[in-house]
């Protein structure tokens, strides 16, 4: 048998190259030196950054201070925002006050009742006598019920506490991934969520305004202020500049025209200052 | 006394310049939709003459395919139309404007017909739907086959007055096509319709030109064996060769002025520019190279030509001063650039280049900057032409090699539609200037 096997494994041996034993030790070195090198510290790993998360007020609600919508931008909200009222929040609880009177008086009549009962002298006679109070099934009653009293005060406490930061988790930020992301404009720096008027008048009047670039010659500029009162109504309007471009500024009065209307009201009467050009869809043709 | 005066003044201004409202400053720097939102009912009759509905089609046919072609428009779907659309008031105080910007509509148009012996009439108005005025309003008279041009007319009105420039609708397309079994020198309307044999010289017709100021047409053909620059009144139909050197006598193109010819001759062996006078005599010698010289184009000003030479190695597009005689090149890219057209309005060069066995429509500026590339895909696409009013191009294109077409799209590449009808293998389209 240990000869036909010497005899298989010699003409194995003779199949392979001389050297494939080496070869082969060395590939399998590298194989593991491979993973050993990759967990090293000299291939430091990067951690997948998340994608930044922004934020869009769905609702354009106008609002005189829109805040911002940055998430760099969220520190500086959240400051004036969260800081205050959680910290009122955190003061009630002071829990430990209510714990100590609880653990005074419960230690202290069983351990000073039984030994200080025999000797009746000196100080300990002042203890002792809570403590023979204690006993007495009034002082009982009372201490029961402010303990009741106190416990109630304390759930209730905690419980408004609950509250209160629910609400505030409710009103202020919204479910998100990113928890704490501020909701509203991109440029915003006031504490309103909703989009600034003008942000919302820009918006709609370039969408009311119909040119084609078939129609562009040169690239056109025209100037025109536009009076809103507060129900969104334009009151008038007048042009400071026009193009020269009968097409182009035929076009601007069918945008104005379109837009007498305001689908929402504004915070206050406002004039707005417009100027047209043709400049993003020039350089994007 | 005085104190007060003071004060109650400055509080005053005060208080005016406080109740002075805060302009918010805004910039719009592009508009929301690029395309007019337009709508256009069928035509109506107008009493006389009863329904016509093959005028009614034909014209609604016409029209929507050259307001489609300009790409200034989206079409209101008809099928949305109320109660209005089916009223003939022509009159502002006839028209429900409020049903149309209910739609969506931004412009109108509306029209009537009426036919009385043997003789057409319509009447058409395009209505701003917005601040609800009449922007335009004609009244075409002609014959019963005259529905085709009345369209293309009132097109070219409609484009004139939303962009300030008429359209080149109604303006004519000469090429040269194969529909005999020899080259002939054809001509059609802008959309295709109604091609009209030209010549019969039975031999090979080539590079058709328009005359600006004349109703005129030169070409090259071989009709006396060699190729001479002919020249041929349309609609008199008289022709006469205007220049029979000896060599070749091709590629000529009229000045903006309609004065000269530029074209090629190679009389003295090799091809060289030259400018002809309309009488057949050379004006000027432009290239003096060994190199070959052809296919000229004058920018509109009339002060430089574009044209094609192999003096560095390949062919590539140079431009001449017809003044100076100073020559520098325009082209850079490719191996093979042929064929320019300058634009009428001066500001682009269009040509075809070959990539790959295969020839594109490119347009470049004068300088030789932003260099774009128009058409794609399978087939050569040469001999770019720009429209009158430079706001379309044509161009032949033989589909995967096959039979050559004309073909026209806008000057950005955009809505590119065959014109031609099959069988012709057309090509060497030119357009006229405005009818």
């Amino acid at each position: 048998m240990e000869s036909s096997r010497k005899q298989r494994w010699q003409q194995l041996q003779s199949v392979f190259e001389p050297g494939f034993k080496q070869m082969l030790l060395v590939s399998i070195l590298l194989h593991v030196l491979l993973p050993v090198l990759y967990y090293s510290p000299f291939f430091p790993k990067r951690e997948i950054e998340k994608p930044p998360v922004y934020r869009v007020n769905l609702v354009n609600k106008i609002v005189k201070n829109p805040q911002a919508g940055r998430p760099e931008a969220a520190p500086v909200k959240k400051k004036p925002a969260i800081k205050p009222k959680p910290k009122p929040a955190v003061k009630p609880k002071p829990i430990p006050p209510k714990p100590k009177p609880v653990p005074k008086p419960k230690p202290v009549p069983k351990p000073k009742s039984v030994p200080k009962a025999e000797p009746i002298k000196k100080k300990p006679a002042v203890k002792p006598k809570p403590k023979i109070q204690a006993p007495s099934k009034k002082a009982k009653d009372t201490q029961a019920d402010a303990i009741k009293a106190m416990q109630a005060k304390r759930d209730r406490q905690a419980l408004i506490a609950g509250y209160k930061d629910e609400l505030i988790e409710l009103t202020e930020q919204p479910k998100s991934p990113i928890t704490g992301a501020p909701v509203g404009m991109m440029d915003g720096k006031g504490d309103e969520a909703g989009v600034s008027a003008i942000a919302f008048i820009q918006e709609f009047i370039q969408q009311q305004w119909n040119f084609s670039k078939y129609q562009a010659v040169g690239n056109p500029e025209a100037e025109a202020k536009l009076f809103y009162n507060t129900d969104g109504t334009l009151l008038h309007y007048k042009f400071i500049k026009k193009s020269g471009n009968s097409a182009f500024d035929e076009s601007l009065i069918r945008a104005i025209a379109k837009s007498r209307q305001l689908p929402q009201s504004l915070p206050e009467s406002m004039e707005f200052h417009i100027f047209f050009n043709l400049k993003d869809m020039l350089d994007n043709p | 006394m005085k104190y007060f005066k003071v004060s109650f003044f400055i509080i005053m201004t005060l208080c005016l310049l406080c109740s002075v409202t805060f302009a918010a400053r805004i910039e719009i720097s592009s508009p929301g939709e690029q395309t007019i939102p337009l709508a256009m009912t069928r035509l109506l009759p107008m009493g006389v003459g009863g329904v016509q509905s093959a005028i009614e089609t034909e014209f609604q046919q016409v029209l929507l395919g050259d307001l489609e072609l300009s790409g200034l428009f989206d079409m209101t779907d008809p099928a949305s139309f109320l109660s209005d659309a089916d009223k003939l008031g022509l009159r502002r105080t006839e028209i429900d404007f409020y049903q149309w910007r209910m739609l969506g509509a931004e412009a109108l148009i509306k029209g009537g017909y009426s036919v009385a012996s043997g003789k057409l009439t319509i009447e058409l108005r395009l209505f701003d739907v917005i601040t609800q005025r009449l922007l335009t309003g004609r009244r075409y008279v002609g014959k019963l086959t005259d529905v085709r041009k009345i369209a293309h007319t009132f097109a070219d009105q409609i484009l004139k007055s939303l962009t300030g420039e008429k359209g080149p609708f109604s303006t004519k397309i000469a090429y040269i096509s194969k529909r005999t079994g020899r080259k002939e020198l054809y001509m059609m309307d802008v959309d295709g319709y109604k091609p009209i044999r030209m010549t019969d010289h039975r031999s090979i017709v080539l590079n058709p030109d328009f005359s600006p100021t004349r109703k005129e047409l030169i070409f090259t053909s071989y009709k006396k064996g060699n190729p001479d620059l002919y020249r041929k009144e349309i609609y008199t139909g008289r022709e006469s060769r205007l220049s029979l050197k000896q060599g070749l006598n091709i590629g000529g193109r009229y000045s903006p002025d309609g004065r000269e010819i530029a074209l090629t001759l190679s009389k003295d062996k090799n091809s060289e520019i030259y400018l002809l006078g309309t009488d057949g005599t050379i004006h000027r010698r432009l290239t003096n190279h060994y190199a070959i010289d052809v296919d000229p184009s004058w920018n509109p000003k009339g002060n430089k030509i574009a044209f094609v030479s192999d003096r560095r190695g390949n062919p590539n597009i140079f431009i001449v001063d017809v003044h100076t005689l100073k020559v520098t090149r325009l082209t850079y890219e490719g191996k093979y650039n042929a064929t320019p057209a300058w634009s009428p309005k001066g500001d682009r060069i269009a040509y075809s280049r070959m990539d790959n066995g295969v020839f594109n429509v490119f347009t470049i500026r004068e300088d030789g900057t932003d260099e774009r590339q128009l058409t794609f895909g399978k087939g050569s696409k040469e001999h770019p032409r720009w429209s009158p009013d430079g706001r379309f191009l044509i161009y032949s294109n033989d589909l995967n090699g096959g039979e050559k077409s004309i073909w026209i799209m806008r000057a950005d590449g955009t809505g590119a539609k065959k014109i031609s009808a099959a069988g012709g293998n057309d090509s060497h389209p030119a357009w006229s200037d405005r009818w």
